[in-house]
């Protein structure tokens, strides 16, 4: 064991830094900053993938051969880290991290050719249209079907959640191919044009005043049957690849290093009597609690992409990353609130949350809320934190 | 001491939840948050009707003369349906103020249903500030200038007057004046807030206000003002205790209806602990509710000091029980389509008015330090 970070990585994350200064739009800048992680800049995110593509960047964590960069796990991390850190827009996770690895691990050669050059440029926007009104935590039983007739698939069926979905170009989908075999088995990973005739899309009012859930309802849609990717039946099998694939990032890591970081700047602009409240032991005590859980878990995390032998199946470690970094943007956009106190409890319409609302407002509290209130749904998605804790208990301890 | 509900508050409890069961549907609610001002004439109207509007007023100013407990009945039905009309404002912050005050009517307009108030009292860069105003009454020939700039002020969508805290030429102390929110130089920038209500930014340009205008004179102002506050974060505990008790009702009936996994998911054990811990949170919240009424009508340090170990209370467990409330939903807990995401905006306003947790938290500290 040697726990010293190497001093290569300074050099490199200075290159990183320089290059996002750079490269970043402040017009881009500005909307993060004040949605920090609201999923409503969609747009944003694929302008982002095409500048990064200019550097060859936008998908670093890819094998080489596809576009990716030689890069050691800890430069990866720097790289994320950078990138968080400077307000740049999050990426089309579902192309880039989902579907993209998917083509390139199980895809023909066609599929490759077709869809890996346009993910790395961000041509277009992918949704994940995975659960069903019925089917969330038990994906397994999802009901979506897909029968093949001639060279296309018929796709019925409902999906919903589908994150992005009415500003999404694609779509990869989970459908049943078999009804007539087990749960799983039956399960194939269609990729589907989401302007196909038959798709009606509903936005789906959020708690927070956003939109970007949504509902997708296929309605005797043509699916060519060349867009299933890899084999009949083996949907279930790369949707776990998928999610086993980047095991760390449940963990926002560097979201949470961020978001952290404006929960200090609030404590020392926000004042109780003259004092900032960053000088108040009831906010100094919540703040160094969190600022502590922050440090632990980025080292959780490190310990993963660094591959340390753990004595516990990978999984269960990866849940628990994903149980820590939940509750933790949780807590730490719980206190942005409570920093705001009374001033929280202002509804700022969501597209108008980058602009301060008049000089009697602090400059930077729209967006805090919201963002506050969406990441309720933090312990939900991806797995809720019940099931993350079923994991643990029965890949780490057999329970 | 009696837990049990007397006769008269039993129908006060039974007719409550009969109109505020049969009108404030969520689709109802979510209609009305789309208006500018967020208000429901005929719902006010139906109020006044009922009584609700007069009950904290005195007989001697044509009220009916409730006790703070009949109050905190009304209130947890209120609070159950996630009624965000300005109850609080109007039939008991305005009571605090104005029972005792030379108001020329006001208070019975207000329980007549015909006048609607809100207090105007928050300033810029202050966090539940209670002491001296920034806005300030000059003299100017027989009457007075009203000049500052108010922030938060709650309710202010629908009403027609303000009762303005403002610190006064020439004396020690807070008045409070009354002002026609219509009237020349009052310049109101109103905005909703998460739970549905509008509040506003007011500003007064040496807005013209006469002596008899003056509610609460500068000796008295201080007292009035907290037992007001006390008051209204009372009766908004007992909405919120309501409100606690509607989303462990609304939550027990999804963890039967909803299945995963071949199964209601209220049979998994992890649910049913959460459920069990909701409901651990929400009778120790009613409790805190029930110790806070009991010192209600005094004054003083006792009531300050039980009010805000009620706020503690309630305000984490109302988080408790409304956070949980949305992870037992999954997906849904976080649209604006199911109740619970509603419950749980209600429920964060509730516990950021008149005094957030930290404050509480200082005022206990404040208090024993002598
Ligand atoms: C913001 C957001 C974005 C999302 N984006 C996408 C997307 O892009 N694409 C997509 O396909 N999906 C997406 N989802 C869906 C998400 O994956 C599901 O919401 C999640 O899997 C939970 O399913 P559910 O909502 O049906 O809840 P349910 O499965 O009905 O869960 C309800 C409650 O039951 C509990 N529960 C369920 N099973 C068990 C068990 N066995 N033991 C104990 N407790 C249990 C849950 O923990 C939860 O508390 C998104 C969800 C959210 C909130």
């Amino acid at each position: 064991m040697d726990l010293k970070p190497g001093g290569e990585l300074d050099d490199f994350r200075q290159m990183v830094r320089a290059a996002v200064a750079q490269d970043l739009p402040p017009d881009m800048r500005a909307r993060q900053r004040a949605f920090g992680g609201l999923q409503s800049e969609n747009r944003d995110a694929l302008k982002w993938a095409a500048i990064l593509n200019e550097r060859g960047w936008s998908v670093p964590h890819w094998p080489v051969e596809h576009g990716g960069q030689d890069w050691t796990p800890l430069q990866k991390f720097v790289f994320e880290d950078e990138l968080a850190s400077a307000w740049a827009p999050d990426v089309n996770w579902g192309a880039t991290h989902m579907v993209g690895p998917v083509i390139y691990t199980f895809g023909t050669e066609e599929q490759k050719a077709r869809f890996l050059p346009d993910i790395r440029a961000g041509r277009y926007y992918w949704a994940q249209g995975f659960s069903e009104p019925g089917n969330g935590s038990d994906l397994a039983n999802l009901r979506t079907a897909a029968v093949l007739q001639g060279d296309r698939y018929i796709v019925n069926g409902q999906k919903i959640w589908t994150s992005g979905a009415h500003d999404a170009d694609w779509g990869f989908f989970l459908v049943r191919t078999d009804p007539a075999v087990k749960a799983q088995r039956g399960i194939s990973f269609l990729l589907i044009d989401l302007k196909s005739p038959g798709i009606t899309i509903r936005q789906i009012p959020e708690i927070n005043g956003e939109a970007d859930l949504c509902e997708v309802f296929l309605d005797n849609v043509e699916v060519p049957a060349e867009n299933l990717v890899g084999e009949p039946g083996m949907g279930w099998t790369y949707a776990k690849f998928l999610l086993d694939h980047e095991r760390t990032t449940s963990s926002f890591i560097y979201w949470n290093k961020r978001e952290l970081r404006r929960v200090r700047a609030i404590a020392e602009a926000e004042t109780l009597d003259g004092l900032p409240l960053a000088r108040l032991p009831q906010f100094q005590s919540r703040l160094a609690r969190l600022e502590a859980e922050v440090a632990a878990l980025e080292w959780s995390v490190l310990r993963v992409l660094a591959a340390e032998e753990f004595a516990y199946d990978l999984t269960a470690v990866a849940s628990t990353l994903k149980v820590s970094g939940s509750r933790l943007q949780q807590a730490i956009t719980e206190l942005q609130v409570d920093l705001y106190g009374a001033l929280a409890m202002r509804q700022f319409p969501i597209e108008l949350a980058h602009q301060t609302p008049t000089p009697l407002w602090p400059e930077n509290i729209a967006g805090r809320t919201a963002t506050a209130l969406g990441s309720r749904a933090a312990t939900i998605f991806g797995g809720t934190l019940q099931i993350q804790r079923g994991i643990i208990a029965k890949l780490a301890f057999g329970l | 001491m009696d837990f049990n509900l007397s006769d008269m508050q039993r129908m006060l409890l039974d007719s409550a939840e009969r109109l505020v069961g049969d009108r404030y549907s969520l689709e109802h609610r979510r209609a009305l948050r789309d208006r500018q001002d967020g208000f429901d004439a005929g719902a006010w109207a139906s109020f006044a009707e009922l009584g609700w509007l007069a009950l904290a007023v005195p007989e001697e100013k044509g009220g009916l003369g409730g006790s703070f407990d009949d109050v905190a009945v009304l209130m947890t039905a209120v609070g159950g349906r996630l009624v965000v009309d300005p109850l609080v404002s109007n039939a008991v912050i305005a009571p605090a103020i104005l029972s005792d005050a030379p108001d020329a009517g006001l208070l019975a307009e207000i329980a007549a249903g015909e006048r609607r108030v809100a207090l105007a009292h928050d300033e810029p860069g202050e966090r539940y500030g209670r002491g001296p105003r920034l806005t300030r009454l000059s003299r100017r020939g027989n009457g007075f200038a009203l000049t500052g700039q108010k922030m938060l002020v709650l309710d202010a969508g629908s009403a027609d007057t303000l009762i303005v805290t403002a610190s006064i030429e020439g004396e020690d102390g807070t008045v409070l004046v009354r002002v026609d929110k219509n009237a020349a130089n009052v310049t109101a920038e109103a905005y909703p807030l998460i739970d549905g209500t509008v509040a506003a930014d007011i500003r007064f340009g040496a807005v013209d206000v006469t002596a008899d205008a003056i509610l609460v004179q500068a000796e008295h102002g201080q007292v009035v003002l907290e037992k007001s506050f006390d008051h209204g974060k009372i009766a908004l505990m007992a909405q919120a205790v309501g409100s606690m008790e509607a989303t462990l009702s609304i939550c027990a009936a999804y963890l039967k209806e909803r299945h995963q996994f071949g199964q209601a998911i209220g049979k998994f054990q992890a649910l049913q602990h959460i459920m069990a811990d909701m409901f651990v949170a929400a009778h120790q919240a009613r409790s805190a509710l029930y110790q806070s009424l009991s010192v209600a009508g005094g004054d003083g340090r006792a009531r300050a000091r039980a009010v805000s170990l009620a706020a503690i209370t309630i305000g984490e467990t109302s988080q408790f029980v409304s956070r949980n409330a949305i992870q037992l939903h999954g997906g849904y807990g976080v649209t604006d389509e199911y109740e619970v995401s509603h419950h749980y905006r209600r429920l964060l306003t509730l516990e950021k008015t008149y005094g957030d947790i930290d404050f509480h938290i200082r005022r206990i500290a404040s208090l024993d330090a002598g």
